[in-house]
This record gives C-alpha cells, sequence and structure tokens, in this order.
C-alpha cells in the first residue's frame, strides 16, 4: 500500500454516515445563493431584484480569469440580494423565494465531446473543485506545463465525512464518466483513483465498473492516514513524485480532481446539468440521524439540521467541513455552497476544550507535520516576533492540515501560529 | 438559538495524549526500577525517592506561587506543579542517588550496629539517615528552582534538572557509590573506573547474569538492575513516549566506544573482551541516562538524526571520561556536555520541506576581460 512519510491517525469516525444512502434534501421556502463559493474573486450579480428565475439559470458572473458562475437551484423570485456571513466571512447572496415548480434550464448534452469543449462546458456549468478549496475547475485543466497523469481524490481522510464515499457507491458509473472526460480534457487516456484503504469495498465496485464500461481507471489503496487527501501527499503516494516547493502540481505532470468534481462534470457533459447542488454528508455526535443528503446551493445550514434533529443541547461546535480543517461557526445562518462536503454538530467529548499548556519540547509535531516542517519552531518564533525564524522553518509551505495540533500534547494552538507566521511573512515580502 | 463555540481548525485532539499523561507514563516506566532498588538496597531508596519527589512538588508549587504573588486556591489551582514533571524529575534524581550519602560535618545518621565484618563498613549498616534526606531536599531545589523553573519551566531547561542536581551533589559534597553496597554484592566495591578494566571483573563468575539483574553493588540505586531498566524502555517505546531508536543507539554506541578506548588498547581478548564492553554497558549509569534522561524532550534535539548525533555524543564522553578521565562515572556529565550542544545541533540539523530542492547555483556571469591600462600596453610589457 502506498502513502506518504509523516502524518496522523485521527479517529474516523465514519461508520456513523457511511451507509447512509443519498436521499434529496427537500429545499425550504427561501434559499440565499452566496455569489462567493469558490476560490478568487466572487461572481458579480447577474439578475435583479425582482427577476424571476429558473433552476440553473445564471445568478452570477464570473469575475476576471480565477472566478466561477454561480447558478440559481430553485425557480422563483429573487428577493433581494444583500451581504450575509458565509462560512468564512461575508459576500453578496441572491436571496430567491421557492416557488417550488424547480423548472430547469439546461444545456444541450454533448456528444463525442473535443477537450475544448469539455473544459468550455466546465466553466459554463460553474464547476469548481469540490473538495473544500473551490479552485475553478476549467481554469485547473489548463494547465502551463505537460500533463501526464491524472489523480482522482477520492482518499476523503477528514474525519467523519462520507460524501465521497457514497458516491463512489451509488453513482460508480456517474464518477468514472465523468473522470474520463477530464482525462481527455486533459488529453489523456487513462487515470488513477486514490483511495483510502478504508474504502476497500468501494475499490472493488469501482474496479468492476471500470471492466465493464471499458474505463481505464487503475484504483491505489493508500494507507488510511491524514492527510492522505492533501494535494501534495497524495500525487507522492500514487505517483512517488514530489512537487516541489512553491510549485503547482501540473509542474510534475500531475493534475488532482476530487470525486464529487468529477460527479459534477460528468452531469455537465452528458446532461447539460448546471452546478447547483452537491452531497453533503451531515454527522458528528450532536445529530440523531446522520445523513447523505443531496442539497441544493443556498439552502439555510440550519435548516439542514432541524431536519436531522435539530441543534441539541450537547452540541458545542457546528462545523462545516471536516473536523481537521473546517470551519466553526457560532450558528447556523449560513448557505449550503459548492464546497460544502459536510455539515458537523459536534459534542464535548469529541471537539478539543482544553487550554493550551506550555510547549514541552516533545516534536510530536515534527513526527507528524506532513510538509516535514518543524511547527514547534515556528510557534516559538512567530510568538516572540521573529519573522525571518519562521520563514527559516518553512511556515510558508505549511498546508494548514492540523496534524501538529491534534498531536500537540500540550494542545498548543500551532495551525493559528502558522497562519500568522504566514501572514507576517507575506507582509514582509518572503517567499517559500 | 444556543450560541456555538467558534475556534480555528483543528477542532479534534488526540485526546489520550496529554502533557500529564506523558509525565505519568515515565513515572509508570520507572516504577520497576523503583521496586528492584527498593529490593536491592533496602528501605532507604524509598525514603529518598517520597522526599525527592515530595520537595520537587513543593518546590515547584511555591515557586509559582511566590512569583504570581497569589497564594489562593485558584492559583494553586493553576500552578504548573500538577504537570506532573516535577515528579518525574523528583524520582529519576532519587533513583540516580546511592542509598545513603554521608557529610563528615552534619552526621545526622543513626547507626545500628557495627557489624564485625572484614571489608564492610559501618555506614552500611546506617538505620536511619538524616544527611541523604537533607541532600535529597538540596538537589531538588537545585533541580527545580535553578534549572527548571529560573530558565522557565517546563519544556525550556537547556540541561536536565536530574542530572544537574545529582552532578551538583557530587562536586559539592562529594558524593560517592563506594559505600553504598547493596544486599548482594558480587563485584568489589571500589569505585568504577578501575575496576572496569582490571583483573577481578572479568573473572567473576556469572558476571553477564548478575549484571543483567542488577545484583552488584557500588552503583546509583535505580540504574543497577537491566531487567527493569528494560520494563521501563519497552512501556516507554510501545506507549510512542520515546523513539526506540535513541538509547539502543545510545547503548549500542557506547559499546563500540568502550572496545574501542578500553577492550583493545588492553590487549583483551575473547570472552574477556566481551565482559569488558558488558561490564562497560550495564554498570554505571549508561542504560538508566540513555532511557530516561537522554530521552528527555526539552533537553534533546528535535530530530531523529539530530538525536542520534546527541546520543552518539552522550556514548563518546561517557566512555571518554570513564577511560581516561578521573571520575568513575561518566554518565551524567556527559548527558550535561551535550545538553548544552543541543542548541547547536538544532541549529543546524533540521528537515527540509516536503518537495524541498537545492536551487542549482547561478554561475556567475564571465565578466568580458578588461581591456589593459593604458600606460602598461603603452610601454610594451604586457601584451594582449
Amino acid at each position: 500500500m502506498e502513502t506518504f512519510p509523516h502524518g496522523i491517525h485521527p479517529k474516523g469516525n465514519k461508520e456513523r454516515s457511511a451507509n447512509a444512502a443519498v436521499s434529496e434534501f427537500s429545499t425550504p421556502e427561501i434559499v440565499a445563493v452566496p455569489l462567493s463559493q469558490h476560490a478568487g474573486k466572487a461572481a458579480i450579480a447577474a439578475v435583479s431584484k425582482g427577476d424571476y428565475v429558473k433552476v440553473g439559470q445564471k445568478l452570477g458572473e464570473a469575475d476576471g480569469a480565477i472566478s466561477a458562475a454561480v447558478f440559481s437551484s430553485v425557480s422563483g423570485e429573487v428577493t433581494a440580494i444583500e451581504k450575509r456571513p458565509t462560512a468564512t466571512g461575508h459576500c453578496e447572496h441572491v436571496i430567491i423565494k421557492n416557488d417550488g415548480k424547480y423548472d430547469e434550464e439546461k444545456l444541450a448534452p454533448l456528444k463525442n465531446p473535443a477537450p475544448e469543449q469539455i473544459v468550455r462546458r466546465i466553466a459554463d456549468c460553474g464547476i469548481v473543485g469540490m473538495g473544500g478549496a473551490g479552485f475553478p475547475t476549467a481554469v485547473k485543466l489548463a494547465p502551463r506545463d505537460k500533463v501526464d497523469t491524472l489523480i482522482i481524490n477520492a482518499a476523503e481522510c477528514e474525519p467523519y465525512l462520507t460524501c465521497d464515499y457514497r458516491i463512489l457507491k451509488e453513482y460508480p458509473r456517474e464518477f468514472l464518466l465523468g473522470a474520463r472526460y477530464i482525462a481527455a480534457a486533459l488529453g489523456l487516456e487513462n487515470f488513477f483513483v486514490g483511495l483510502e484503504a478504508n474504502k476497500a469495498d468501494a475499490a472493488e465496485l469501482l474496479e468492476k465498473t471500470a471492466s465493464d464500461n471499458g474505463i481505464s481507471a487503475k484504483t491505489v489503496l493508500c494507507h488510511t492516514k491524514y492527510p492522505q487527501g492533501a494535494e501534495k501527499q497524495l500525487i507522492y503516494a500514487v505517483t512517488k513524485r514530489k512537487v516541489r516547493v512553491g510549485k503547482l502540481p501540473s509542474n510534475v505532470g500531475v493534475i488532482v480532481c476530487n470525486v464529487h468534481t468529477a460527479l459534477s462534470v460528468f452531469y455537465a457533459v452528458e446532461e447539460g446539468e448546471k452546478s447547483y447542488k452537491r452531497i453533503v454528508t451531515v454527522s458528528g455526535g450532536g445529530v440523531k440521524t446522520p445523513a447523505n443528503f443531496w442539497i441544493r446551493t443556498g439552502t439555510p445550514v440550519s435548516t439542514v439540521l432541524d431536519a436531522c434533529g435539530g441543534i441539541g443541547d450537547d452540541a458545542v461546535k457546528l462545523l462545516i467541513g471536516g473536523p481537521m480543517m473546517g470551519f466553526a461557526q457560532s450558528n447556523g445562518d449560513i448557505s449550503v455552497t459548492k464546497t460544502t462536503s459536510g455539515i458537523l454538530l459536534l459534542t464535548a467529548d469529541e471537539v478539543n476544550s482544553e487550554q493550551s499548556g506550555p510547549c514541552i519540547n516533545c516534536a510530536s509535531c515534527v513526527k507528524a507535520c506532513p510538509m516535514k516542517l518543524m511547527p514547534v519552531y515556528i510557534d516559538a518564533c512567530i510568538l516572540s516576533g521573529d519573522v525571518s525564524g519562521a520563514e527559516k522553518y518553512g511556515a510558508m509551505n505549511c498546508i494548514e492540515c492540523g496534524s501538529c495540533a491534534f498531536v500537540c500534547p500540550a494542545r498548543r494552538p500551532l495551525v493559528q501560529s502558522m497562519r500568522l507566521a504566514k501572514k507576517k511573512i507575506r507582509e514582509k515580502g518572503g517567499k517559500r | 438559538m444556543k450560541n456555538l463555540t467558534v475556534s480555528a481548525s483543528p477542532h479534534v485532539v488526540q485526546k489520550n495524549k496529554t502533557t500529564r499523561g506523558i509525565m505519568l507514563d515515565v513515572l509508570i516506566a520507572l516504577a520497576p526500577a523503583l521496586v528492584m532498588a527498593v529490593l536491592y538496597f533496602g528501605y532507604h531508596v524509598l525514603l529518598n525517592a517520597i522526599v525527592c519527589m515530595g520537595s520537587c512538588f513543593a518546590f515547584e508549587l511555591l515557586y509559582t506561587l511566590i512569583l504570581k504573588k497569589d497564594f489562593s486556591k485558584k492559583a494553586v489551582k493553576s500552578s504548573s506543579c500538577w504537570d506532573c514533571s516535577c515528579l518525574v524529575t523528583g524520582l529519576i534524581l532519587a533513583l540516580n542517588l546511592p542509598r545513603v550519602i554521608t557529610v563528615k560535618s552534619w552526621d545526622f545518621n543513626v547507626y545500628r550496629a557495627m557489624p564485625n565484618i572484614e571489608g564492610v563498613r559501618a555506614v552500611d549498616y546506617v538505620a536511619f539517615s538524616g544527611d541523604t534526606l537533607i541532600l535529597c531536599v538540596v538537589a531538588s531545589l537545585v533541580a527545580i528552582v535553578l534549572i527548571k523553573m529560573l530558565f522557565g519551566g517546563i519544556g525550556k531547561n537547556f540541561a536536565n534538572p536530574a542530572a544537574t542536581a545529582r552532578v551538583f551533589l557530587f562536586l559539592a559534597f562529594g558524593l560517592t557509590w563506594a559505600n553504598t553496597t547493596g544486599l548482594g554484592n558480587v563485584l568489589p566495591a571500589s569505585t568504577g573506573a578501575t575496576w572496569l578494566s582490571g583483573d577481578k571483573l572479568t573473572n567473576a563468575d556469572n558476571l553477564f547474569v548478575n549484571l543483567f539483574i542488577g545484583n552488584r553493588g557500588a552503583a546509583a540505586a535505580g540504574e543497577t538492575c537491566m531487567i527493569a531498566l528494560a520494563v521501563g524502555y519497552l512501556y516507554l517505546s510501545i506507549r510512542k513516549v520515546i523513539d526506540f531508536r535513541i538509547p539502543l543507539i545510545i547503548v549500542g554506541s557506547a559499546a563500540v566506544f568502550a572496545l574501542l578506548f578500553d577492550g583493545l588498547p588492553n590487549k583483551l581478548s575473547g570472552a574477556r573482551l566481551i565482559n569488558n564492553m558488558a561490564a562497560h554497558v550495564m554498570s554505571g549509569g549508561l542504560v538508566f541516562g540513555s532511557v530516561f534522561m537522554a530521552t528527555d524532550y526539552s533537553t534533546s534535539p528535535n530530530t531523529f538524526w539530530g538525536n542520534v548525533l546527541f546520543g552518539v555524543g552522550i556514548a563518546l564522553f561517557t566512555m571518554l571520561i570513564r577511560v581516561f578521565g578521573g571520575y568513575p562515572e561518566g554518565m551524567s556529565f556527559a548527558i550535561l556536555i551535550m545538553n548544552a550542544a543541543v542548541p547547536l545541533i538544532d541549529k543546524f540539523i533540521y528537515p527540509r520541506p516536503f518537495g524541498y530542492f537545492k536551487k542549482p547555483k547561478e554561475k556567475p556571469l564571465k565578466t568580458p576581460d578588461s581591456p589593459l591600462p593604458y600606460n602598461e600596453t603603452e610601454k610594451g610589457g604586457i601584451k594582449a
């Protein structure tokens, strides 16, 4: 089995929702679709108050090279366009009153598309990386360097999350065809699917489906280890190539795409459906009935939680994303976006609630860091104001996976120190 | 709707690993050594351990209270002494001391009897040693206040507190292991370095077995029984408190250095060579120090290769002191010397980021040949 050096073994907790089949979530009366659901610039509103919109109608136009279009998830009247909080900040939201008809506006399906057509279609459908980062896929599929390998990231190393696993189990054909379209867009015949060993059953199913449909996909089982799904770590595990410091994966001829992205590409190409809904895992100790839902973007998180039993008294943290890299929220008044892979409600036993103590120099973080940095020194340097010291120990290479803070026996907030260090180094004009 | 906690990621941690948990693990790992020390050397060791641990705890608590100028219950509760690292220091210190220490000018010792046994001195049969207990408290003061807390508390001290306290007693009070005969005594109770290379040792019966089970005299209390130390080592390795390779590297390189410095120059061969190596490795504080003191987090490097260098350095200095130096026991000095070298090691040995590559050196562009000075060409001295 393949893997990468270092890393940690958090408790998976995937069994809660792993066997819950994906069901359609009933969309509420009012949805608030954020115009920034991706990395890069927010989209510019293309509708105004009072307009009637259909499902799949463009709400926001991509602004600049690194941006993506945003589409309506319901049909109805636009009641307002206003600034609201998102998981990580604020942006303009298009508030739509759902009329429940779901009239859909689709593009014409593509038959045997050329690579440029596929990339064009991906851009037209506003598909972004659905693993969490939300990088526009069309931009990713137009790399400057020559690419010879496509890896589909099905590692899903974050604890609790099972949305990718459910896709592999329930939509293997659609997923593999979508991945083949991505490969075709890059001019490739075959591709790899990287999975963690805890999804061995899904890997078997994929291999069977691939041979049935004549798709040359190779599944690669990796150790169940966090962060196996981090881009550089997965590339190393699958191809043994090391992405150089400060370079993009295409520099070593590799492109990595998420499972859900591939599924969206399938629907975009074969059915002309735009990217306005996704599979979300609702789990955690505070959720009474863990589930996997197809949720339309713009659905409030609180509505989703209410459908799963509401926020109980024992819940202390609401997370958007996984527990290692997700964002904690004070309440559920934010919308589900294209990058919301999970909604977790965690209890006090599950989360860290201890105060941080002094560093005991145990170097656990050094042994855990998948980027081979020295979090212990970066923490010490940046807290004493030594920016160049933090730079020396590689703070700019941090992927903020949280492995260091996970293993720290003194519970030091190392990831926060890393972010501080990165900010200070950038202010200073430093590089990796 | 109730407000939920908001904090930065990650939101989950390894719950079973805390600072206190690690310290308790070390205490558990030290327990077999303590039990064997009490069996071999008597109740004095237990008394020393209790006094050392108690005074270490009390000094740390007092230090934090005095510095905070707050003696309330809350301040006591929030004191750093509750992480139990002071107890580890205390226990390691107690196991590093002989069972009794006598200071001639004080002499608070109660003699039970003057047994008429040839070669065994009276202090071997001390019923109660007041001197030892006072020295335990003094050593704890040095370890906790001078070495640990004044440098910033846990994780910030540059030298191992227990090793420093032991060396302090050694230098200030003439601490020796000469008069601390154990109950079973097969080896002549003289100071180490002289007998390590002598004939007496290599002729002794069952040397291996006796050294292994710790049946020997002239030692600090906790360092004799190899079985107990091995149990502690295995426990710490399995619990991943220490890197299991580091003690092996120290012991292994010490054996090599023993061979190079002592065995071969003295032209030993065969069984005597092996016996000499075994005696070097298993006697003195080498194994105890390599398992419990060289793996101390704050006074050892933070990288594996740094630790290898650190370990080999400890073995080298131990053997140099033992073979060529005047002290019988080099381990604590070697640890202190290498402790001082840790910042240097850490400065130069640190991992390169994943995907790091050496930038190819840019060759300086060849500058066009500078025209010769006008006057020289004119003179015809140098011509192009």
